[in-house]
Order: structure tokens, then sequence, then C-alpha cells
């Protein structure tokens, strides 16, 4: 070891700070900064009849901005409709008790998001409260096919639990989509 | 008999590792060999990671940007970059270049000690040489791969940057958004660091144990080395595949 | 304090297996405390193996070994404590290579010993001046020679003033220079420190002038012990042969058929 002494330490000390400065910084500038403490949540629950691609996780959205994320997904065994409970930042706990959840996907391909509608009813949501007014996920694929044989005599013939168009003498819907 | 022969090997290494731990203890000389492997292991391979990080970033965004914009998917090219780098190019990668360059020398270092006497000499003077030789070269390898990581992950993030925003013109706003938005300080970040830490250990496991149990001749030296960065990287592919499995959900 | 009367190793009938194979056999020797004993013999004859059941590296297959009245201790614990009393001078040095010559002589006093600092400092000193190496305190292992590295390991092996020393071919390797001041220090030091030392070697002519009694090894038993007077009259046909190095003898010049090629021993 050609290398000790004091210029050994100023060695590793040179490299034990170059590393953790981009440790630091690397967590700073290109994660989501999602340290998980300093700040407590409050479960709401929604049921859903078409949940389509949400998973847990999902973000949970007002007007664009995160203020929670999916916690859980359940299927209730009498009505068979999907529960999904919703853990939101404690510092969003003056919904209003009006407020409706919907299901969108962010961009054409990207991931599912749960956004509220804050509506006008000055009472609000206590935690674990269920939210009144739902709508399911939009199925993109049925919309197309709806569209396109809307014109034609033959009913689109879906509802909303199939995927594929069940009509078999109906021209052969993934042509008409964009690749 | 193979068989039985592999299961044996992993006793040993297994019973060698715990004599390893049960022999580090942060005394002062412990320290100063600590100090002393962190430079040999990590701050010696900082070049090699740091080179390999920058071009990783750059064909990584190349290549991602090529397939990406065929389906009109640009946008999630530093998703792209991000996930793929902090879940498994960082701390694969870097433990595979870190077993190149510090477990080889790790192997042939320990190799030399058995060919010149010195670990019989430490144990004649009454020394556990597992402790004093292996052990600082095991902690100062988990301690830096996660470093090392950082900084490949931090240059190819840099190098990739450069590549999309200067070079192919991506917006410089969204990548940065979307690079934020996609990766988790805990479920990424966390999980990456992780990842490398365990990889450092194995790496500077199979390397000592190698070397350790080398034939003392310059023969057994050399096998020894190319063995070290075989297993270790062997060893390092399948773990990565089990830890995956586990902590990414 | 050794009792005069305690040998310093004594040896009862013992065998001494390596591998499968019975190396040593039938040994029984008495190596009397104070004073230097060589071990000679040819080349593969068995000296180095001798060593390592000295050392407690192989343990006795059958017969009994003591070392100052006690068996070697299989335990680890009780071995560890064994070799602290004991110094061995390797073949290969083994000097640490990260360490400075200072800071390899200071090791084992580090390890065994809650000395303050500057008087382990003082003890490191005095033994590189005892093997006249003072100079080089500050010297990394690759910057010595030969001989000077086999007297760091020398001092580092006195370091504990053990009152057993070892010495395994200290004379390999040395110009006549280098190996008269090994063969002075080994016989000063066992002097005015009042050790027992053992040297195995085949440096016959080097090694007879300096001790008090000697032993032959060949053909997996001792062939002969006595005082070095004793050795050089002898009229042992092999013993003959290997002290005055004739190339034929009772060991023959054209190697024996043996089943070369196969699993190399």
């Amino acid at each position: 070891m050609a290398i000790r002494g004091p210029r050994l330490e100023f060695a590793v000390g040179a490299f034990l700070l170059l590393a953790l400065a981009s440790l630091l910084v690397l967590a700073l500038a290109s994660t989501n900064r999602n340290f998980g403490f300093g700040g407590s949540h409050y479960p709401l629950v929604a049921k859903f009849t078409q949940l389509g691609q949400l998973r847990t996780n999902a973000p949970v959205k007002i007007g664009g901005v995160v203020v929670g994320q999916v916690q859980k997904i359940e299927l209730d065994p009498k009505t068979f409709q999907s529960v999904v409970t919703l853990s939101i930042d404690g510092r969003y706990n003056t919904l209003s008790a009006d407020t409706s959840a919907g299901i969108f996907t962010s961009g054409l391909l990207g991931e599912s998001y749960i956004g509220l509608s804050p509506g006008g009813d000055p009472e609000s949501l206590k935690p674990g409260d269920e939210i009144g007014f739902t709508q399911p996920a939009v199925d993109l694929l049925q919309l197309v096919g709806k569209y396109m044989f809307s014109s034609g005599g033959k009913p689109a013939g879906d509802d909303a639990a199939t995927d594929a168009p069940a009509d078999p003498a109906a021209p052969p819907a993934p042509e008409g989509q964009t690749p | 008999m193979a068989f039985a022969d592999a299961i044996r090997s992993i006793g040993r290494g297994g019973l060698f590792g715990l004599t390893m731990l049960r022999g580090s203890a942060p005394t002062r000389d412990f320290l100063a060999e600590l100090v002393r492997e962190i430079y040999k292991v990590g701050a010696r391979s900082l070049p090699i990671i740091a080179v390999g990080g920058a071009f990783v970033g750059l064909v990584l965004t190349l290549q991602g940007y090529r397939t990406l914009s065929t389906y009109g998917a640009v946008d999630a090219l530093s998703t792209l970059l991000g996930l793929s780098l902090y879940r498994e190019l960082a701390p694969v990668l870097t433990a595979l270049l870190f077993i190149g360059r510090a477990g080889s020398s790790i192997a042939a270092e320990l190799g030399l000690m058995r060919a010149t006497d010195q670990i019989k000499a430490l144990e004649l003077m009454a020394i556990d040489p597992v402790a004093k030789v292996v052990a600082p070269r095991f902690w100062a390898a988990v301690l830096t791969m996660p470093l090392l990581a950082a900084i490949f992950i931090s240059l190819a993030i840099s190098a990739g940057w450069f590549q999309a925003v200067q070079v192919l013109g991506i917006d410089n706003g969204s990548f940065w958004s979307g690079l934020r938005g996609s990766v988790d300080l805990w479920d990424d970040f966390g999980v990456s660091m992780l990842k490398s830490a365990v990889f450092g250990g194995i790496a500077a496991l199979v390397a000592a144990y190698v070397g350790f149990h080398a034939e003392p001749t310059i023969e057994g030296t050399s096998v020894a080395t190319t063995r070290a960065v075989v297993n270790a990287s062997l060893l390092v592919l399948v773990f990565n595949f089990i830890l995956s499995a586990l902590l990414f959900r | 304090m050794t009792d005069a009367a305690i040998p310093a190793v004594r040896l009862q009938a013992a065998r001494l297996d390596r591998g499968g194979r019975t190396i040593l056999s039938g040994l029984d020797l008495v190596v009397p405390t104070g004073g230097i004993t060589a071990v000679l013999g040819p080349s593969g004859s068995g000296k180095s193996t001798l060593l390592a059941a000295l050392t407690g590296e192989l343990p006795v297959a059958s017969g009994a070994l003591e070392v100052f009245g006690n068996p070697i201790p299989r335990s680890a614990r009780a071995l560890l404590e064994m070799r602290k009393g004991l110094g061995v001078l390797l073949q290969g040095n083994g000097l640490l290579t990260d360490l400075t010559v200072a800071e390899n002589v200071a090791l084992p006093l580090r390890t065994h010993t809650r000395l303050p600092e500057p008087v382990l400092q003082a003890l490191v000193r005095m033994k590189l001046h005892a093997v006249g190496l003072l100079a080089a305190a500050d010297a990394w292992p690759r910057e010595l020679s030969g001989g000077m590295a086999r007297r760091v390991a020398l001092a580092r092996a006195l370091a504990l003033d053990p009152p057993l020393m070892l010495y395994d071919e200290p004379l390999t390797g040395l110009d006549p220079i280098a190996s008269g001041v090994i063969t002075a220090l080994i016989q000063r030091l066992n002097r005015t420190l009042g050790l027992t030392s053992i040297i195995v070697s085949h440096h016959v002519s080097e090694t007879l002038p300096i001790c008090d009694h000697a032993v032959v090894i060949a053909n997996g038993r001792i062939v002969f012990a006595g005082t070095p007077d004793d050795l050089q009259s002898t009229i042992d046909p092999l013993v003959r042969q290997f002290l005055d190095g004739q190339p034929d003898g009772p060991i023959p010049f054209d190697a024996p058929v043996r089943a070369y090629g196969e699993a190399a021993a």
C-alpha cells in the first residue's frame, strides 16, 4: 500500500463526501420525495362498478393535484361492486360530503387514477366515510366500438362487464384502431 | 455427488461468513483497516463506475427514445430511464463492475497472502485471520456499494438528461417531472440502495472465501481470482432475481 | 521460569498422518529445555510435518506429544492460548504487506496485550534493535531484501518473548552473509533470552555449528538423535549420504518407479 496516513484519510473522506452528496442529490432531485412521515392520512371509501386499470398506490387527485393514493381494493361479496379504500393526506380534510369520485386515465395509454370533484355541501367527509357519488372507469375499446357501429343497424351489444364485442357478425374491431 | 459437494461448499461459505461476522468488532485497529479497505475497494472503483454509469445512461436514453417514439410515448423516456436504472440496472451493473475491479483484487490479495504465509503467520500468532483480513473488506464492500451505485445513477441520469434534452430535444421540464413522478423514494431509491449493499456483501464474501482458501501457489492465486469473479457474478444475478421478486410488488 | 527437568518437547511413539498417508511414525524424542536443537533431513522427509504437529496445526494420529509437559490442545480457544507462548519463523516470512515493519512487529503486542502506546513502541524498537533493523522501522515489507525481511519476521516472532522458538527453513534463499546474520542472531538470542529453539533445516553445514542437539529424519522416522559431534562421526550409511552430500547411496540417484501423472501426493 503506497498510500497511507493523512493522504489515505483524505482520499477516503473525499470519496465518502462525493458519494453521500450524490446520494442526497439523487434522493431530492430524481425521486418523488415521498418520505412517508410528517403527515397523517385518513381513509375514505368509494364503491365502483368498474375499476378498469386502477391498481393500489394509484394517485388520488383533485383538479390534477395529488392528494392521496389508493390503499386497498376489495370486492363486496354481496353487491359485487369494487370497494376502494383511499388514503387522503390529512391536510385536505374539508372535502364536502357530496364529493364525487371517478376513475380516469392520464393520457391515452397512461395509468389510471381517481379524480375527486368537490361539491357544495358545507358538511365534510369524515375519516372512514363513503363517497356517495362514483363514476366507473371508461373502457376505451367499448367507446370506440360504440361510436364506430352506432351509425350502423347493429347495436354495440356490450354492457359494462365485457371487453370484446360479442356480436360475431360485426366486422373485426381491431382494424379501426390506430397503431 | 456434485450436488452434495455444492451443498457442502454453501455450508462452508456460510460458516466462513458467520466467523467473519463474529470477528467484526469496532475496535480502533479494525476501523483503521476499514478506512484502508474503503479506499482500496470503493475509491479505487470510482473511475470505472463513473464512466460506466455515464455510458449506460447515454445508451439507455438513445435506445429508449427510438423504441418509445414508435408508440408516440416519448414523454415516458425519463420514467423509463429512472425506473430501469434504480430497480435493476444500477445495482446489477455496478455490482458486476465492482466484482471485476474490487472482487478480483480481494481474491488476488487473499490468495497472495495465503501463498506468502501471511495467513499462516496470523494463525500462529493466535490472531484470527478471518476477523483480521476478511471482515474489514466485507464491511467496506457493504458500505461502499450503495455509494457507488448512487454515483452510477447520478452519472447515468445526468448523461441521459444531456442526451434527451440537449441532443434529442425533449422538454426539460417534462423530463424532470416525469422522472420525479415515477421514482418512489423508498420503493425504488431505497430498494436500490438495499440491493446494492446486499450485492456488495455477496461480492466481498465470495471473493474473500475463494481467495482465502486458494492453493498456496502462484497458480492457485490466479485460479482463485477467476473463480471469484465468476461465482460472485452468478450469485449476484441469482440474488437480484430473488430480491426483485420479493421487494417489488 | 521453566523447570529444567521438563523437556521442551516430548514425543512418545507418535505417528503423524497427512492426507490419509502416514508421513512419520514411531517418533520417540525428547528435546531438552534451553539450547538449540536442529531437525535435519532430506527434502520431503517430513520435517515440516513435525513442525506442523508442534504448532498444533496437525494433531497426532497416535502416541503422545507434549510441549513443556502439556499435550497440544485441540479446542480452538486453548490452541490460541498455547500459540501465544510459541514463536514461529515461517519460510515465507509472512509479513503483512499492508503494514510497515514496525506495525508488523507491533501486531502481536497490540492484539494480545494492553500495553500503553509508548511502552508498546519502545518494545517494538527494542525488538528491531535486537535484530539490527531499527533504521528500517518505517519501511514497507516489499522494500526489504530477503535477509532483512526474515529478520523482521524474527523480531515479530519474538515480540511476546515466547519460551519456545520454531524456525522453518530459516536459511532458504539467503546469500552467505545474510545466512550468517540469521544463524548468529538465532544463537545470540537463544542465549540472551534463555529460549529453547528448534531449527528445521537441510542446510547442515550452517546449522550444525550453532546447535546443541541434532535430530535427523529420513524414511518416515527419526534415524539419529544426539550431539553434533556424534552426528559428524556417525557411520549410518543413510545419514552419512545426507551429511556428505553423496548423489547416490541409500537414497538412490535414479528415481524409484512410481505411478506418476496420477493424483499427485
